[in-house]
This record gives structure tokens, sequence and C-alpha cells, in this order.
């Protein structure tokens, strides 16, 4: 079984526990063993040191690399912000001998040395690439069609397309979420705004009503050109985003409607079977009735 | 109004930025492209990203210090993959943000998220073992959050760094 080091970040292990352990239901079924990395921190966030020192940042990001480096794994993460950090932090380190040098000195201090060794994957790159869509179709109980999906791939994992390990072929117009989803049986279509913000991150902490405005625009567009019955993200910030968000602005009439959200191996953990108590369990937005008709008897494979 | 260069404003805003980690802002043509992507802009935050380069590139590092726009800034490098002149405008933009910190022109939402990363090595914490334990995992997870060697290795990196240095743990 290929083993990768599962770096959980902090919005999945605090905040969303039930995609950690979808994580951990889903891959090992699919011929991937996730380990561990004891002791990794936050990634860590832009708001943080990267908004300090560039050399601080990518100390603290290569400290989470070196734990992976140690075991011998390249590093899957779920969540896109730490991605994009994670993966900017090591094209940084990798591309400037003066940068690597400085960040050694520091790493020095607590024993540790960043070799350069672990590549950075997202867990959809790694459902995608290194699973593939066959093999996922084969272990599926379920049966999604008639199921209609708009995906939000999220930000971080597009751009800058230079320093990611796997790209679309256009970040413009990203098909790997679709793929994934449309794996199920349910459609994924495109819509105009699919590759939009959803105005989390440091948006939403700087002025919620800019951040609110972004995601009121989006959903609306995804409501009138989709109706779907599900948002399936494969960034835990986008997900928290889209579920805590739409009852707030249901509230104060911006919107007269909740579309339940999922993460993407939440809909992959259901449509394979797995207990919803465990794998898709924390929502603001009700998905009780979408879960239900997934796991129903009449989908069965 | 019209703005009056000085040659010392302009190599001090520059210099500043270069050294914050934004050396491309020397490429800059001011073509928009950045802008034209850019959901921080599309929220409507005002000084972000052609704008903010310009500004710099008129030697305006002092008087737009306070300006919040750079904290909007969602990070998301749109304007990296599009821009023509290899300027990666997200560096210009978070190497002002690192000058406007080190004078603590910096979000108030960002403060508390220092101290969290400083003591359990996370930006964002909450005791979540009931919750995780609902869902069938370990109350603990396996992150710094419960390790002390772990904190103690982020916090030595922390003392050992710049933002020591400010009082914001």
């Amino acid at each position: 079984m290929q083993q990768f080091g599962l770096y959980l970040g902090c919005n999945i292990p605090f905040k969303a526990p039930d995609i950690e352990q979808s994580f951990r239901k889903v891959f090992p079924k699919l011929g991937i063993e996730p380990v561990d990395l004891e002791g990794a921190g936050c990634c860590p966030a832009w708001g943080t040191a990267p908004s300090f020192d560039l050399t601080t940042w990518c100390s603290l990001s290569g400290r989470n690399i070196t734990i992976a480096e140690e075991k011998g794994l390249d590093v899957m993460i779920g969540c896109n912000s730490c991605f994009g950090i994670l993966s900017e932090a090591k094209h940084f380190i990798d591309t400037d001998p003066k940068r690597k040098k400085a960040v050694n000195e520091k790493l020095a201090m607590i024993n540790r040395e960043y070799k350069g060794t672990s590549n950075i994957y997202h867990v959809s790159h790694v459902l995608h690439e290194i699973v593939g869509i066959e093999k996922i179709k084969s272990k599926l109980k379920y049966d999604l069609s008639g199921l209609t999906v708009a995906v939000q791939p999220g930000c971080h994992t597009l751009w800058p397309s230079d320093i990611c390990h796997i790209k679309e072929s256009n970040p413009f117009e990203p098909t790997l979420l679709r793929d994934l989803v449309e794996t199920t049986g349910a459609s994924a279509p495109e819509y105009s705004r699919l590759a939009s913000c959803c105005g989390m991150g440091g948006m939403r902490s700087t002025n919620v009503e800019k951040s609110l405005g972004l995601l009121k625009t989006k959903l609306l567009s995804i409501k009138e050109e989709l109706n779907p019955d599900l948002i399936v993200t494969t960034c835990s910030s986008c997900f928290l985003q889209f579920d805590m968000s739409q009852p707030l602005l249901k509230e104060r009439d911006l919107i007269d409607f909740e579309i339940p959200v999922l993460y993407a191996t939440q809909l992959l953990a259901l449509a394979m079977g797995f207990n919803p108590k465990e794998v898709a369990a924390i929502s603001k937005v009700n998905r009780d009735v979408v879960i239900d008709d997934i796991q129903s008897e009449k989908r069965l494979i | 109004m019209s703005i009056q260069l000085s040659k010392e404003k302009i190599d001090e805003a520059i210099l500043t930025i270069i050294a914050n980690g934004g050396e491309g802002i020397l490429q800059c043509v001011q073509c928009g492209a950045c802008s034209a992507v850019c959901p921080g802009v599309r929220a409507g935050f005002p000084v972000l990203c052609r704008l903010l380069i310009k500004k710099l590139q008129e030697g305006q590092l002092e008087e737009i210090i306070e300006e919040t726009s750079t904290w909007g800034c969602q990070a998301c490098n749109r304007c990296t993959e599009v821009c023509p002149q290899g300027v990666r405008p997200l560096e210009v933009v978070f190497a002002f943000r690192r000058y406007q910190a080190k004078e603590l022109a910096i979000s108030t939402s960002s403060t508390l998220v220092q101290m969290t990363l400083y003591e359990r090595g996370h930006a964002v914490f909450t005791d979540a073992q009931a919750l995780r334990e609902s869902v069938g995992l370990p109350g603990k997870a396996p992150t710094s959050a419960y390790d002390e060697k772990a904190q103690k290795e982020i916090q030595t990196l922390m003392d050992n760094s710049p933002m020591s240095e400010l009082g914001l743990f």
C-alpha cells in the first residue's frame, strides 16, 4: 500500500474532524495509507508568519516538511490554504540557495534539516492522479446518478501553477474536481463562476461584509445556473465559508435557499457506504436529506 | 491634486519592498492584468494589486501604511498566474504587508492568531476533543496541539525571528 504523510493543518482536525475521518476511511480502501505527521503544526497561515517575515514562514513550513522527509514520504494535504503555503515555501527554499541556508540555520536550532526530498500533494491530486478514476469507481457502493453538484475547487490548488506538483490543463477552467465528482455518477456541470473566490481567508477576517458579498454573488450564480443538490469542495476553508455563511446570508434575506455542502472525500465516503455519523456528521446547513438519498437502497450498485 | 515624485522616497519604497521579498516590483508596467482577476479588488478593497504597486512605484510608502486593503488579499495568486511581466504581484502585496506588520499596522484580527500559533503551534485552535470523539477519532489530534516538544520547536523558531520583537506573543 502506498503511503503518504497526512498533513492535517488546523481547520480539519479542530473544526471539521469528520473530514479527517473521511480521509482515514476512504484512502485505505483505495490502496493509500495515510501516515500521521506527528507534531506537525500550522502551515503557517497567511495572516501569521507569511505576513511578517519570509524566512520565518519558510522555517515554520520547512519544519512541517521535515517531519515527512524523516519518514521518507510525500506530503498529502486536505486544506487548500495549507497546500498553497507549503508549496510556496518549498518553492522559495528549493529555488534560492541563500534562503535554504537561512532556513536550515533556523532549523538547526531545533535539530532539524530541510532537504527537499518530499513533494507536496493535495488530497484531490492523490485521488485523481495516484489512485485514478477507475479504481475509485470500482470501490463505490452507491450510484449517485441524477444528483447535480456545484463544484468549488478553491484557489490554492490552482494558482500559481508553476509551483504545483500536479497541474490543471487550464487553472481558470479546472476539471479535476469535476472528474472526481462525476466518478460517483453525479453530474458536475460547468458554471460561470466556478473558479471564483468564496471570500474566506484574509478577506473574511479583514472585512466580513466584503467577504459575504463575494459568496453571495457566487451562490446566486450557482443557484441560477445549476440549482444543484449539493456543493462539493476540496478546500476546508471553502467548506467552512459555504457551510457557516449560507445561514447568515439567509437570515439577512440576501438568499432564500441553502445548499448542503460536502468535502469531496465525504462525498466519496458516503458513496462507498461509510457511516455518515463518522464521515459527514458536522455542518450548519442540514444535509440529512441528501445523505439519506445518497445511501438509499435504490442507489445500491 | 498632483503627486510630487521624489527620487529618495521612490528609492526607499522600492528598496523596502525588495527587502521584504517583492523584487518583482521592478518589472511592473502597470498593465492591470493582476487587478482584473483579483477577488480582493472585485470585493471592493481599493488599494490592492496594480494600484498598490503604482503607489509604491511613486514612493508613497508611509502614506499608505494604515491601508487595510492588503490584509484583504486572499493570497490566491491569480495575479501571479496572469502577470505577463513576471512580477508575482502577490509577493509585492505581501512584502508591503510585512512592512506594515513590522510597524504594527496590522489587521486587529491578526493579533490573536499569532498568540495561538505560539502557544499551540496552530493559528486556529479550539479544544475539539469531544467533537473528534463523536466522529470516532481519538480526542487528541496527532499534531503540535497536544505535543509539548513540537510546541517548543515552534516557539524556538518564532522566538528567533523578527516576529518576536513585536510583543504579539
